[in-house]
Formats: structure tokens, C-alpha cells, sequence
């Protein structure tokens, strides 16, 4: 229905888009409750294993959907179906997510099978994070630009590995600490190298030379003079967040963690900020990419 | 709860002072020029000065324990909110002066 609901509305790559982020919502749930179920979080109330195949079956369907949904824009379009990454991607996340789901559901003994399952599921959420990104800029952008699609990248994966460090802190365990400093040192590469060191050269080298005068000659000359001015100087935030949380995270000692509810959600709201700050740096570029690609047009 | 709230209340002066820095290169064309000239170009500059800015309060307050006993450093929930607080109004100043700046011309 609400697939059916979407495609009412949009008929254009936005309601692939839309479908892809539930998919994303759904995969953190059903991410978060396998955990659970596995004892890598602590557990919260509730049927969880009930909860876990709810979600993976949802999470099924939503990506079903999506992909026949990209699979109908293009033919819609009159362009070849399946010829780009973008697509291929999207025929190995269709068959990882049956491959999760079906044996689920039809194997009586599934002990043998959890490990090659979980191994799958965290494989799944690394590729949809990847082709989410680059769809998006597929959708955005005319042509993709190497740089800008690391900067993309780098982006939607430190948004899922911030998501990562909240459910470690949210949910403590007795390797909790040590996991969420990992996640930690990741989040901190994919803002340095990914997002400003990729977007800081891009924006010197490509940007001001090539789009800042495609978007100032078009109709949305705002998308440069608020929002690209204050994205280029609001994300230098960022890493500075991205790297208190990390050493916050180094410096903190396991029985601290454990069994001080109070550092944990002082820890949980920098998290919770950083998360934030990414997406609100992925709406800003998205609505720059999208003014430059409509300034091309005009 | 002592080393990792250092680092937090470091992030949140170094954005803070980030912040009015920013703000105030957007205002005054002399001060941009200043900062262009530092490295050659002025989003280059306010990198390199946030990097520092963090690097001077980390050290300066894990070094001094009466610095961290007068900024109460201690008080987790205090200076979690304060970090918060201080980067949305930063953000959220930016964006008002850009706009205020777009309307008028």
C-alpha cells in the first residue's frame, strides 16, 4: 500500500528514492533486533525474534518494490535497464535480501545457517548504503563526478556507522565499548578522508570553476549563496564532533561504560548530534547538486 | 567521566569561537581577505584554524586541572547540552546571516 501510495504520488526517480529510505529505516530495525537476538546488545523487551522476522520481511517487500519501481522509471524513460552500477548493485541487494528472508522462513533448524545469515545482513546494509548514495546522485546529478560520489559515499557511511555507535551506547554489553570505538575510528576516516578531505578538494577545484557559475546564471542562485556558502562553513563542525566523540569513546574505561547510565547518554546525544549534522549535509547538497543539474538544463 | 568531557567541552569553545569567526569573515570583506590570504583561500584557512583551535583547548585542559575545575568539566550533562546548543545556534546563525545577506542585495 504504501508503495502502491508512493508511486500514486511521484513517477519520477523520487519515489524510488523514498522507498529506498524506508528500505534504510526498516534495515536498522531489523539490524538493531538481530543484534539483540544475538546478544551483541543488550536486549530490550518484547518477542524480539517475532520482531526481527517482521522487519526482515518488510525490509523484503520494501526492496522488492524499489526495485521494480527503478525498473519502470527507466523504462518509462526509454533507457536500458540494468546497464549501470546503480542497477547492478540493486540486482545483488534483490538477491542477498531473498536470500536472507526465504530460508528464514522455510528452515525448520536455522542454527547452522545464522552465521552465513548475519555475515549477509551486515554485507546487505554496507551495499544498500553505497547504491542508496550513489542513486541519489544519479538522481541529482547529470554526471557523476568521481569526487563528489566518494564525498556522497563517505557520507551515507558515516551516517550508518553513527547509527551504529547510538545502538552500541543505547544497548552496553561487555564488548559494547570496545565496538562503538571502532565504529568510532570509522565514523572519524569517513568525515576526515571521505566527506572533507574528497568534498574540501572538490569544492576548491571543480566547484567554484565549473557549478558555482552554472547555479548563479540559473533559476535557484539561493542554492549557492545560502546554502552552498553555509554547507562549506558548517560542516567544518562536523569533524570536530566526529572526533571528541572518538577520543571520548578511546578515553572512556569499560566499567565507566557499563555502569554509568550518564556518560552513556552524554555519549549518545554527541552521536545523535553528528548523525544529524551528516543528514543535514546530505539535504544540502542534494538541493545544491539538484540547482546545478537544473541550471545545466535552463 | 573526567578525559571524555574534556574533549567535549573542547568542541563546543572550538565551535563556538568557529562559529564567530565564520560569521564575522562573512560580514567584514577585510577580514576574508585576511583569511584568503593565509593559505589562499579562506574556507582552507577556517579548516586549518578549527583544527587548531581543537587541538590548543584539548591540550590546554587535559594539562590543567584548575581549567577544567572552573569550567566545571566534570558536569557532563552540562557541557553535552552546551555542545549541542552551541553548534544549532551556530548553524542556524549562519544560515540567517547568509539569508539576511541574499535578501538585502
Amino acid at each position: 500500500m504504501i508503495i502502491g501510495g508512493i508511486a500514486l504520488v511521484y513517477v519520477d526517480w523520487i519515489g524510488h528514492a523514498l522507498i529506498a529510505i524506508i528500505s534504510l529505516l526498516v534495515m536498522v530495525h531489523a539490524l538493531t533486533t538481530g543484534a539483540m537476538l544475538r546478544g551483541r546488545i543488550k536486549r530490550s523487551s518484547g518477542n524480539l525474534f517475532k520482531l526481527h522476522r517482521k522487519s526482515g520481511i518488510y525490509f523484503g517487500a520494501f526492496i522488492l518494490g524499489s526495485f521494480i519501481y527503478g525498473l519502470w522509471i527507466r523504462l518509462e524513460h526509454g533507457e536500458a535497464i540494468l546497464s549501470s552500477i546503480h542497477g547492478k548493485l540493486g540486482v545483488a541487494i534483490l538477491l542477498i535480501a531473498i536470500l536472507q528472508v526465504l530460508p528464514s522462513l522455510i528452515l525448520k533448524n536455522r542454527a547452522r545457517y545464522r552465521e552465513l545469515h548475519r555475515i549477509m545482513g551486515y554485507s546487505l546494509a554496507s551495499i544498500l548504503i553505497i547504491d542508496a548514495a550513489w542513486g541519489l546522485y544519479n538522481g541529482v546529478t547529470a554526471g557523476i563526478k568521481t569526487l563528489v560520489l566518494i564525498h556522497s559515499i563517505s557520507g551515507g557511511l558515516a551516517a550508518l556507522v553513527m547509527v551504529w555507535i547510538i545502538l552500541e551506547i543505547r544497548y552496553p554489553v561487555d564488548r559494547s565499548l570496545a565496538r562503538a570505538r571502532l565504529a568510532s575510528y570509522l565514523a572519524v576516516f569517513f568525515v576526515t578522508a571521505g566527506c572533507w578531505m574528497a568534498g574540501g578538494y572538490n569544492y576548491l577545484t571543480v566547484y567554484g570553476s565549473q557549478v558555482k557559475p552554472v547555479i548563479l546564471a540559473g533559476l535557484y542562485p539561493w542554492a549557492h549563496e545560502i546554502i552552498m556558502e553555509a554547507k562549506e562553513h558548517i560542516f567544518v563542525f562536523l569533524p570536530i564532533i566526529t572526533f571528541a566523540l572518538s577520543i571520548s569513546l578511546y578515553t572512556l574505561d569499560k566499567d565507566t561504560f557499563l555502569g554509568n547510565a550518564n556518560s552513556r547518554h552524554a555519549l549518545t546525544i554527541v552521536a545523535c548530534l553528528a548523525l544529524f549534522m551528516v543528514l543535514l549535509m546530505f539535504l544540502m547538497g542534494a538541493i545544491i547538486s539538484s540547482a546545478g543539474n537544473t541550471g545545466m538544463e535552463a | 567521566m573526567r578525559e571524555e568531557a574534556t574533549f567535549i567541552v573542547s568542541a563546543a569553545i572550538t565551535i563556538f569561537l568557529t562559529g564567530c569567526i565564520i560569521i564575522f569573515h562573512d560580514l567584514s570583506s577585510g577580514f576574508r581577505e585576511f583569511l584568503a590570504a593565509l593559505t589562499g583561500h579562506h574556507w582552507l584557512s577556517v579548516s586549518l584554524i578549527i583544527i587548531v583551535l581543537f587541538m590548543l583547548f584539548s591540550g590546554f585542559l587535559v594539562g590543567s586541572m584548575g581549567a577544567r575545575k572552573i569550567l566545571r568539566v566534570y558536569d557532563t550533562r552540562l557541557w553535552t547540552t552546551a555542545l549541542v546548543a552551541v553548534t544549532l545556534i551556530m548553524t542556524l546563525g549562519i544560515l540567517v546571516e547568509l539569508a539576511a545577506r541574499f535578501l538585502a542585495d
